[in-house]
């Protein structure tokens, strides 16, 4: 981290931005969204990628420290992605690379889609960080 | 998002652009230079990403670019 945060300053031109966009340590929360209400089904486990984070954090404020960089602006957002289908959860289940999602999870929606009209909306909740510095 | 990029960037190194995805995005923006490792770039090749992008296969703790010749680098969930 601290490797790449000085190659990428050495790459930004005096007074250049740097944004850093990456998931929070939270877990990603799925949501059913039903014609009456919507319902927290379970989260999916990222909790192996948390250290991650605390490098990354520490790297940041090792740069700010040093006089590298200055933090401009910082939020948090929410990244939705929206399925039709117990199938394109599948999909997504499948594309995850070092996150866990438990059965429980498919089992809940089965039951609760049993007997619902068409329309629910399957979704998949990510905090995500976005942060902006200025390179000095 | 965009928003954080504070306006017209000019030329901005989008670091770990992964499939290209978000490139898109900043591209609306900057011209954009995409980095990630050969292993996670589209295996057919640059399509996935706009006109206004290029892309290469380079270590972010090795850039192969000059000093001081982007306007912005984003970690795309990369940092």
């Amino acid at each position: 981290m601290v490797h790449a945060l000085s190659e990428a300053r050495r790459a930004l031109k005096p007074g250049g931005r740097l944004i850093d966009l990456r998931p929070t340590m939270r877990n990603r929360r799925v949501e059913l969204a039903l014609s009456s209400a919507t319902l927290f089904i379970g989260e999916i486990d990222s909790s192996i990628t948390f250290s991650d984070h605390v490098v990354a954090n520490e790297a940041l404020d090792a740069a700010l420290r040093a006089g590298e960089f200055r933090l401009e602006h910082q939020t948090t957002f929410h990244y939705l992605s929206d399925l039709d289908t117990l199938a394109d959860l599948r999909d997504f289940q499948a594309g995850l690379r070092r996150s866990v999602m438990p059965e429980s999870i498919f089992e809940r929606i089965e039951a609760l889609l049993a007997g619902e009209p068409a329309g629910a909306l399957i979704r998949v909740r990510r905090e995500m960080l976005i942060a902006r510095y200025r390179r000095i | 998002m965009l928003d954080m990029l504070g306006g017209d960037v000019g030329c901005a190194l989008e670091i770990g652009c992964g499939q290209g995805r978000l490139t898109a995005k900043y591209a609306a923006l900057a011209t954009v230079v995409g980095i990630d490792l050969p292993e996670s770039l589209p295996a057919a090749g640059r399509s996935a990403f706009p006109e206004r992008a290029e892309v290469a296969a380079a270590s972010a703790v090795a850039l192969p670019f000059p000093p001081e010749q982007f306007d912005a680098a984003i970690f795309s969930l990369s940092l």
